[in-house]
């Protein structure tokens, strides 16, 4: 089947705390006039929301909601997947045997005192091997960056260098949390420690935000070529080697080969950085670097705005914001409106194949869309 | 009155039950529909409790107003089919409305506003409005008055015929600048998009006042206005219990006469009490919108997510049903207030409107004060 | 696609974990399939993330990868009590030779109160959850308004219904009631839950698993026909207080795709969370016209042995109803029937079968048909 994007849109990600039905609404609205259609012209919708109990909608079977939303009686599914939700909903929707199909993706998170939120997100973690053992979201990737560091020899500072290029690139994203907002490289190596060795620019931040786009069989310059989801286990200590991440290495495999690509050919990508390793960890198991060696690729500049690939454009999570479930679809917003020419100062010259690859949990749900402007 | 509102497109005249700005089909714009004449066309006694329904039985009778939009509702009273469903006003001391939010908060602080009587302003009515912003926090914590609320009111007098220039937003914090809790908390973007003044109460003239054993230093400006708004944002507090109509009070008094009774807290039980007899009168607007439950007022608590708007023109009357709707441990500064004649205290005196008190019973998280352990 | 395996653990309360219930189910399915789960190309799940569980797990895929200790494609759908329906909808639609659809639920961690709370977030959040309105309190308000529209009906043709159900469960060894004699004494007699229910209307929750292998290859089970239609979250916006649209455009979808209309179904196991959900899909799925919902419970036209047996496994009543599961094993019923293996439970005429699996207050309806091949 073949598969094109119609349109994309996107809320700003920040800190405002807007009901989940107004964010819905202007993602939706945006995406369908950059579709050049109306509510009435979709088939179905796939939904990625996580019910999280922290903020006072306590809305359930959110895609009831949106259903009312639309006013309109048609297939509705909700695919969440934690931070992954948005990825795994676009995989699902390009699989659907129907034609306009809009994919949403709407979290509000940033609803409650940080230690609510903070517990809210562990519960994507093992409930008695790691909760129970006080393993938050950075601690779980801090141990995993440990690994990294002491088996390649790693260091702090070149997750600083992620961390600084993504804030480089999220100032200048009208729709990102840190739009306009300058990082410097001392004031990141000098933030507080999280979770050592993560200080606080290591770690993504939380926001609340929607984001959405139309897929459909009707042709248009934006093709999906490949589409890959793959799973691992719930912990990353299950797994027989803490620094690789199967599940990319599965997904990614599966997606290049689809679209008959190597790593190489790669213009732009937008990769799931909730914490700099990750998007380290990210260049090797999908193969733009050999295994060990993330740390002389940031090192190289080769994924800088003015490298051969730049990575993240958006801020990703780390600038842009991480709304949990909206993040995979805004990532798919991105190398849309990079392949269009839609970027403004982040522009990447003449990039015609983009991918993003959206993390669901700590490795637990991976996928990896590959676009091509045609 | 309870209302029924629904969003409607003014070109394909879709129905939304949520506000959205524009039509999704149609891009046309959209009109409130309110439904005030309600009709009972179903109802059920329920037997099954949840958490935040504790109270059983009781009932949820389904309404339908003048423009055959439904609602339902919970009450305890019992209905028979076809009955009408009426909040009936009531301009007394002794009234206090409680109206749930849903999803307007203009409707909902009209309609709690409407509840007590309503009041009169016309352009020359001198308004102030008091809310909380003693400590800077987002919206969302409900640890400072939510912008919202505050939007709504001013929009609403600004409807019944009040100037902007006439409206004065006044706070002071014992603890930090003003300017940041007000800046956090949005309040300053709600300051100015209706161009209302907005006055630092630690900047202004205080006078002496005595009353009993106690001398307080309460700002002058209580006595520049026709008409007072206090806006509290309801909050568990360990120590007092609740911050509600009182504890908002006590920022018209002086920093320095604040930590001297905060020193003993004995005596600020009672001298809270004799607040209301030495300020001018004010209508107390309780927001429960988010608020805070748990180890309250400050960084310890956590947002309780009430839905909630309290009105009356009675501090004692408002506190003691804020206390009864939360289910909290008695408050000695309002039973003291009530005994000294500053207001009603006994529940068979006051009139809860908008719902009945037993449907709004509910539990939250007590202020166990699990942070006041001193370790030895 | 066709079905190729089914297996399913018994509803009650368990002290098993969630995904401990699913690996189980998943197992006996693919034992059934005969095929290892290594043919298996895609998995796709329905499991509720209950705020108040003591599991406290979001990530239910990842888990299952854990317990398969697998990399495919593994995704979840949940749909509130349509879980196991939309599973089975959307591993219909993947495009895949052999898929796996597992759901499950693990209810019985918390009190009663909690788990009342946990249903009730699935109706709308200010206009309904604020005001009291509770799962069964929405049910209790369409019984309502349906016995003022047709005074014809009353509560002894919904205790008939439970009466019905609970005579099948008793045969049924997956059930809850599996053994146990209710009488219908019992049921008139029950406690008021929310008036004009009783306790017995409503259905029990249990903690179970069900799970099926479907496959491109061909068996004698056919899916026939699949459809999904998500409407408004709350009941008070539609027009019609006395039916379930979705219900309608579902049942019509599937009867399309299946290219026959309803009285060609020979039996169908349909969504009776509580009674009156039972009675008014008889007429919103077509079998009869509106208002004559009745007719079917009075003239023993569903019972096990008439002319259009209706939750011959003994329904969500009977057997219980841990909610994602519940759409699966009304397919683990159907496929039993269509291949003659149902034991005391067969149905005369088993060749096409309904499954009708409902979501929130009937803000979501999936219906499959299934065809003997």
């Amino acid at each position: 089947m073949e598969r094109y994007v119609k349109g994309v849109g996107m809320t700003k990600f920040g800190i405002e705390d807007r009901p989940i039905h107004d964010m819905a609404h202007e993602a939706m609205t945006l995406a369908l006039k950059d579709a050049g259609i109306t509510a009435a012209d979709i088939d179905a919708v796939v939904v990625s929301n996580v019910d999280t109990k922290i903020n006072d909608e306590r809305q359930r079977m959110y895609g009831l909601a949106v259903s009312s939303l639309l006013n309109r009686q048609m297939p509705i599914i909700v695919v969440p997947a934690v931070c992954g939700g948005g990825g795994a909903a676009f995989w699902t929707a390009l699989r659907l045997k129907y034609n306009n199909i809009l994919v949403l993706g709407v979290d509000r998170v940033l609803a409650n005192t940080t230690p609510m939120i903070t517990k809210e997100i562990m519960n994507a973690g093992d409930n008695f091997w790691e909760q129970e053992e006080g393993l938050a979201f950075p601690a779980i990737n801090a141990l995993v960056a440990q690994q990294h560091m002491l088996k390649y020899g790693t260091t702090v500072e070149d997750l600083n260098l992620i961390a600084y290029k993504n804030h480089y690139h999220g100032s200048l994203n009208p729709k990102a949390r840190f739009f306009g907002k300058k990082v410097s490289l001392e004031e990141i190596k000098k933030s507080p420690i999280v979770a050592s060795p993560f200080n606080l620019y290591d770690c993504s931040i939380s926001v609340n935000g929607a984001a959405a786009c139309v897929i459909s069989n009707d042709k248009t310059d934006v093709k999906v070529e490949g589409s890959g989801l793959a799973t691992d286990y719930l912990a990353p200590f299950e797994r027989e080697d803490m620094t690789i991440w199967n599940a990319t290495v599965v997904a990614g495999k599966e997606a290049f080969k689809q679209a008959k690509v190597l790593p190489s050919d790669i213009n732009v990508a937008e990769l799931h950085d909730a914490f700099t390793i990750v998007e380290l960890i990210a260049y090797e198991d999908l193969g733009f670097c050999k295994k060990g060696e993330g740390g002389k690729f940031i090192r190289s500049g080769y994924v800088n705005l003015d490298g051969k690939m730049p990575v993240n454009t958006s801020g990703g999570l780390k600038a842009r914001g991480h709304p949990i479930s909206p993040t995979g679809v805004s990532q798919i917003v991105e190398i849309v409106d990079q392949l269009k020419g839609r970027c403004g100062k982040r522009q990447v010259k003449d990039a015609k194949l983009g991918l993003t690859h959206n993390i669901g949990g700590a490795g637990g749900t991976i996928t990896v869309h590959i676009f091509r402007k045609l | 009155m309870t209302k029924n509102i629904r969003w409607i497109c003014e070109k394909c005249n879709k129905k939304w039950i949520h506000p959205v700005d524009t039509c999704i089909y149609c891009s046309g714009k959209m009109k409130k529909q309110i439904g005030t004449t309600l009709k009972v066309i179903g109802m059920t006694k329920v037997f099954t409790p949840s958490p935040p329904h504790p109270i059983i039985p009781y009932n949820v009778i389904m309404l339908e107003d003048e423009h055959g939009n439904r609602m339902p509702k919970k009450v305890m009273k019992d209905y028979s089919l076809g009955d009408s469903y009426l909040d009936v006003a009531d301009s007394s001391d002794n009234a206090v409305s409680v109206v749930k939010i849903k999803y307007d908060f203009y409707e909902a602080v009209k309609e709690a506003i409407e509840l007590i009587g309503d009041v009169k302003v016309d352009a020359a009515t001198k308004i102030l409005i008091k809310p909380n912003l003693s400590i800077p926090g987002y919206a969302y914590i409900g640890i400072c008055t939510n912008p919202k609320v505050l939007d709504a009111l001013i929009e609403y007098i600004i409807e019944k015929g009040a100037k902007a220039e006439n409206i004065t937003i006044a706070e002071q914090s014992f603890f930090v600048p003003l300017e940041k809790a007000a800046s956090k908390s949005g309040v300053i973007n709600v300051i100015k998009k209706f161009g209302v003044k907005y006055a630092d109460i630690s900047l202004t003239e205080f006078e002496t006042v005595n009353a009993r054993e106690f001398s307080f230093e309460v700002s002058k400006i209580v006595k520049q206005f026709d008409l007072i708004f206090n806006v509290p944002v309801i909050k568990t507090d360990m120590i007092l219990g609740i911050d509600g109509a009182f504890e908002n009070l006590t920022r018209f008094l002086s920093k320095k006469t604040f930590t001297e009774l905060a020193k003993d807290p004995t005596k600020a039980v009672n001298a809270l009490a004799l607040l209301p007899s030495i300020l001018s009168k004010f209508i107390t607007i309780g927001d429960a919108s988010i608020g805070m439950q748990g180890n309250g007022p400050a960084e310890n608590g956590e947002p309780g997510f009430f839905n909630l708007i309290f009105c009356s023109r009675n501090p004692v009357c408002h506190d003691k049903i804020v206390q009864e709707v939360f289910c909290l441990r008695k408050l000695p500064y309002v039973e003291l207030a009530g005994k000294l004649g500053a207001g009603a205290y006994e529940m068979s005196k006051i009139k809860v409107i908008g719902s009945e008190l037993e449907s709004l019973r509910r539990d939250i998280k007590q202020p166990i004060g699990s942070r006041l352990i001193k370790k030895d | 696609m066709y079905i190729k395996g089914i297996g399913m653990t018994k509803f009650e309360a368990s002290d098993k974990p969630s995904y401990v219930l699913a690996y189980e189910a998943a197992i006996e399915a693919l034992k059934d399939a005969d095929i290892p789960f290594s043919k298996i190309d895609a998995v796709v799940t329905a499991s509720l993330e209950w705020f108040f569980s003591v599991e406290k797990q979001r990530h239910f895929p990842a888990m299952m990868s854990s317990m398969f200790r697998t990399h495919k494609p593994i995704i979840s759908v949940p749909a509130g009590c349509a879980g196991g329906g939309h599973a089975l909808w959307v591993a219909n639609q993947l495009g895949y030779d052999n898929v796996l659809v597992l759901g499950v639920e693990k209810l019985m961690t918390c009190k009663s109160e909690s788990i009342t709370d946990e249903f009730t977030m699935a109706l709308e959040s200010k206009w309904e959850q604020l005001e009291g309105l509770t799962a069964p309190g929405s049910a209790a308000l369409l019984a309502g308004h349906y016995f003022n529209r047709f005074p014809i009906a009353n509560t002894d043709d919904l205790a008939l219904i439970a009466y019905k159900n609970h005579l099948n469960g008793a045969l049924n060894p997956k059930a809850r009631f599996f053994g146990k004699k209710v009488s219908l004494d019992d049921i008139k007699n029950s406690k008021i839950a929310c008036s004009p229910l009783r306790v017995m209307d409503c259905s029990i929750s249990v903690d179970g698993a069900a799970a099926c292998v479907i496959t491109k290859d061909k068996t004698e089970v056919k899916i026939a026909g699949s459809g999904l239609c998500t409407d408004r979250i709350a009941p008070f916006e539609s027009k019609d207080l006395t039916t379930w649209e979705a219900t309608s455009v579902s049942s019509a979808e599937a009867y399309k795709q299946a290219g026959i209309s309803p009285s060609d179904i020979d039996f169908a196991e349909l969504h009776d969370a509580f009674t009156i959900v039972e009675l008014i899909s008889y007429e919103d799925l077509g079998f009869v016209p509106k208002g004559s919902g009745v007719k079917m419970i009075r003239d023993g036209t569903v019972l096990l042995d008439g002319k259009l047996p209706i939750n011959p496994s003994g329904g969500l009543k009977a057997k219980g109803h841990p909610p994602s599961a519940t759409g699966l094993s009304q397919i683990y019923s159907l496929t039993q029937q269509i291949r003659r293996e149902a034991g005391d439970l067969q149905v005369k005429n088993s060749k096409i079968g309904l499954a009708h699996n409902i979501g929130g207050v009937g803000g979501t309806v999936t219906c499959h048909i299934l065809k003997k091949v």
